[in-house]
């Protein structure tokens, strides 16, 4: 009985999830990290987001040969060189960059109310939009991270419809979250120290997706919880 | 003087920009196709919509200007320490006219546009420099989206000269300096309540710096003979400024041309890196002010955006995996797999499932539901035989039909049910064959036509029992499952049968025949090493025909189950038709698969084989009493369709024994495996023969 209440406890209201956020905002802020707070037009719901962008090949990310020879294909029949050769004319003004690629990573922290835990949205794409396919985003995933989300609880990324926003984002299952936040926070209340959910949670998922949390964090918004 | 400026320019070299890099969210393109569908459809007048750069990238990233799913909407908020950057969407009906689009002529309408602000405006800040247009075509069909980017440029005929080369702020000004820069900046920011300001004029001494709006232009020009122009750079290149700083250039130059010889500008740039913020990166540099003619008009312009390979032409993306819906249906159907085996089943091997290639021989009430099952699984591989038609009482006990389908002479149930389980799932790989499979004692040799067909329908079956993984047998004649047991145990392939009485079913898999080469070495010895009904290994488990004494024909001798009676209670076709397929994913989990030792009703209180439970030979149900039980049996030497002398015949005379076995009467199967020297020896037959008596 006594475990049950305090299994129940654990569990994260959607008040507690926006307090959290909120100071887990407002430490991003001084740092310059990038962490916002997207609100739904005339709802009080709402998700923390933050964008991160790569250089692409800075992870040794390629796109697939196959795909690269059909892109060409389809190009070359629809578009003959002549349609848009009396734009190419020299501009001695501008600087030739072209081929300089990256990558915008996406993420989400959205309240799921069916699992009272927060969920991790999130979606990479080219620089034209075209999202990438979860396997382009494994190959993006540090190597080291690649072994333990094949396996245990880490492989729960999945491909979901974003609630909020209606698009479809990858997502790191919540059927796990509570059993793997327990004992941190069971471990912290016995210590009697405080911790912020969002700030464990995150620094605990995120380095699977390449999301690392600078370690100001856990000081900064555990000492704000007790204001 | 003129000469003395064109020498002097000849030494000097010309000031470059960093041009845009268009940058797209994928929540940009879901919303332009949530647009062009509700709001434009055939309406190709332009739109106005919004982009922002930023500033304080790390090095080495492209200098964007980023539209993301808000950039339809005008009003929404630019993003904190970014600028905004409105534009015109040109989103075309058709390919063709996106390429007929006449770029020039766009781009030159846009630069007049600046140029005529440029010329009568009297308050710079209101000054749209930062504009672009925007050309899309939607294929939505195919999910491409086809865009071109233009950020239109006016040009200075002769360029800029530089009189001092780019360097770093923090050449010149002091850290006390940049500080001050800092505070003054933040402090106009606040006072216009601008999270960013894209042009400011700067004033400073070696203690202190001012920053005032553009506007203050016109009063520092006429004040004092230097003037500082400070640009919200979202460059981040060591030598080069930004793309916005050209328009104001020109416009600088257009009315300050006669007045000013030179211009310093500090591209400012601001950026937090792990905590700190620094402005030091950002670049101070002099140009010298061309003379524009007053009669030079309206300058050419650029501005169209070269595509990934760096020539001048738009970009295609292709958004079907993640707009699809039949790609998302797929991804959905899989996570609903996935999330089995992560919260109840963690060691399930769910590819091995998916992956398997099913044969489904027969379409009719098993076959419908086996096929419904088996998609619940993931499987995509699926393909139907079957040589009837729908007719009008199939519907409601066949779930892939309806009444529709029976119209007509009713459609051929092979191709209906592939149809249809493609409009429940797209994402599956299912075909049909409407073929009829050749029954011993059902004569083929009326002609020589008949004799033709007859091959060809035996060499279809053999071709597609060898191109799949499992084959199921949910046929309702008995005979009609001679032909493919004997092939799939020849090739040894896994093959499941279901068959139903009126309220009595067997769900078996056939045992699965060594490869010939341990065949051969482990013949001898082979028999009392198990007991008859307990560990009996999936080599030597028996087949659908191995408990009969007599072989199948065209006759109505006795049967000890099934489908004479071709009416039987609804839901036990659901019943065995699940059945059939949950058998098939636990023998797939289990690491001998059709090899793996038979679990038997006893072993229901033992640690289950395989992840998902037991995997028994066969399920036999009895639906009077709510009862399944799980016997099993041994492979009979002198089965008609898998024992050694029938598969012997097969695969050494082919066909010639098949046409045989087709033209002749029951007998000769019988003569064959000596089923009828045993008939007149013993009456035994009832050993094999594990039905209702067994007790649990
Ligand atoms: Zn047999």
């Amino acid at each position: 009985m006594d475990y049950d209440s305090c299994n129940t406890d654990l569990h994260l209201g959607e008040k507690t999830f926006q307090l959290s956020c909120h100071n887990f905002i407002q430490h991003s802020k001084a740092i310059g990290d990038g962490w916002v707070w997207e609100s739904i037009e005339a709802t009080n719901e709402g998700y923390m987001k933050k964008v991160l962008l790569k250089m692409k090949n800075a992870f040794g990310y390629t796109i697939p040969e196959q795909q690269k020879i059909v892109n060409e294909k389809t190009y070359r029949q629809e578009f003959e060189v002549q349609d848009t050769m009396d734009l190419e004319e020299i501009d001695i003004s501008s600087i030739d960059l072209s081929g300089r690629e990256m990558i915008r990573f996406e993420y989400h922290v959205v309240y799921s109310s069916s699992y009272q835990v927060p969920v991790l949205y999130f979606r990479a794409c080219d620089i034209d939009g075209r999202p990438l396919t979860l396997e382009e985003i494994w190959q993006s995933v540090q190597e080291n991270y690649k072994e333990r989300l094949l396996e245990g609880p880490w492989e729960t990324i999945t491909q979901q419809e974003h609630p909020l926003l209606g698009q479809p984002f990858f997502i790191l299952h919540p059927c796990r979250t509570h059993e793997l936040m327990t004992p941190i926070l069971k471990g912290a209340r016995e210590e009697k120290q405080s911790v912020n959910y969002i700030t464990a949670w995150l620094s605990m998922m995120g380095p699977v997706l390449g999301l690392n949390l600078p370690i100001s964090y856990t000081t900064a918004t555990s000492a704000q919880q007790l204001d | 003087m003129a000469d003395l400026d064109g020498n002097d320019c000849i030494s000097l070299p010309k000031l470059q920009f960093t041009p845009f890099s268009s940058a797209l969210d994928a929540g940009f393109w879901h919303e332009l196709t949530r647009r062009k569908l509700n709001d434009y459809r055939l309406d190709e007048s332009p739109r106005r919509i919004k982009g922002y750069y930023c500033n304080g990238d790390p090095d080495g990233l492209p200098m964007r200007l980023t539209l993301e799913f808000s950039a339809f909407e005008m009003e929404s908020a630019t993003p904190t320490r970014c600028c905004a950057a409105t534009g015109l969407l040109y989103n075309t009906n058709t390919l063709e006219s996106f390429k007929a689009c006449d770029k020039k002529a766009l781009l030159q309408k846009s630069v007049e546009e600046i140029w005529k602000s440029i010329e009568f405006d009297e308050t710079p800040d209101c000054l749209n420099l930062n504009r672009f247009l925007l050309l899309t075509f939607a294929d939505l069909k195919r999910y491409r989206f086809y865009y071109w980017f233009c950020f239109p440029a006016l040009c200075l005929p002769e360029g800029v000269h530089l009189l001092q080369p780019p360097a770093p702020l923090s050449k010149t000004f002091s850290l006390n300096q940049i500080k001050a820069l800092q505070d003054a900046y933040d402090a106009l920011c606040c006072r216009t309540g601008a999270s960013a300001i894209p042009y400011f004029v700067v004033k400073y001494t070696v203690d202190s710096v001012s920053i005032s709006p553009l506007a203050s232009l016109e009063e520092e020009v006429r004040a004092q003979k230097k003037v500082t122009i400070g640009v919200y750079d979202p460059c981040t290149l060591p030598q080069y400024p930004g793309w916005p700083l050209r328009n104001l250039l020109y416009l600088i130059t257009y009315r300050w041309g006669q007045v000013l010889d030179s211009l310093e500008v500090l591209c400012f740039r601001d950026r937090t890196l792990q905590g700190m913020r620094s402005l030091t990166h950002s670049l101070l540099f002099e140009v010298k002010l061309p003379k524009l003619s007053n009669a030079s008009g309206c300058p050419k312009g650029v501005g169209w955006e070269k595509n990934q390979k760096g020539a001048m032409g738009p970009r295609i993306v292709n958004l079907s995996e993640c707009m699809d819906p039949r790609r998302l249906a797929e991804s959905s159907v899989d996570l609903n797999l996935k999330l089995m085996r992560w919260r109840l089943v963690p060691t399930l091997d769910l590819e091995k499932v998916i992956s398997t290639k099913c044969l489904l021989l027969g379409a009719g009430t098993l076959g419908c539901n086996v096929a419904r099952t088996l998609l619940g699984w993931g499987v995509r591989h699926i393909t139907f035989v079957d040589n009837a038609k729908i007719s009008y009482s199939n519907p409601v006990r066949q779930p892939l039909y309806e009444f529709e389908d029976c119209l007509g002479g009713g459609k051929s149930k092979a191709l209906a049910a592939v149809e249809r389980l493609r409009k429940i799932f797209p994402g599956v790989d299912a075909h049909g064959h409407h073929l009829s499979i050749p029954m011993p004692g059902h004569p083929v040799n009326f002609s020589e036509e008949t004799m033709q067909q007859a091959l060809k329908d035996v060499q279809q079956m053999e071709a597609l029992i060898s191109s799949h993984d499992v084959v199921f047998l949910l046929m309702d004649t008995r005979e009609s499952r001679w032909l493919p047991t004997m092939i799939a145990a020849s090739q040894r392939k896994l093959v499941i049968n279901a068959a139903l009485g009126f309220d009595t079913f067997v769900v078996m898999r056939h045992g699965l025949k060594k490869l010939p080469v341990q065949d051969s070495s482990t013949s001898s010895g082979d028999t009392g090493s198990t007991s008859l009904f307990s560990n009996i290994p999936g080599h030597k488990l028996g087949c659908y025909f191995c408990n009969d004494v007599v072989a199948p024909g065209d006759s109505t001798r006795d049967r000890t189950l099934d489908q004479q009676c071709t009416v039987s209670r609804p839901g036990l076709a659901m019943i065995a038709g699940a059945l059939a397929v949950e058998l098939l994913v636990s023998v797939l989990q289990h690491p001998e698969g059709g090899y793996a030792v038979a679990s038997s009703s006893d072993d229901r209180m033992n640690e289950p084989p395989t992840s998902l439970g037991l995997v028994p030979h066969q399920i036999r149900g009895f639906l009077s009493r709510f009862d399944n039980v799980l016997p099993a049996s041994l492979a009979f030497d002198k089965c008609t369709a898998c024992s050694a002398a029938v598969l012997h015949r097969y695969e050494r005379d082919g066909f010639q024994f098949l046409a045989e076995v087709f033209n002749s009467s029951h007998s000769f199967l019988e003569d064959l495996t000596g089923l009828t020297l045993l008939h007149q020896e013993t009456q035994a037959a009832e050993i094999w023969d594990m039905s209702d008596d067994e007790s649990i």
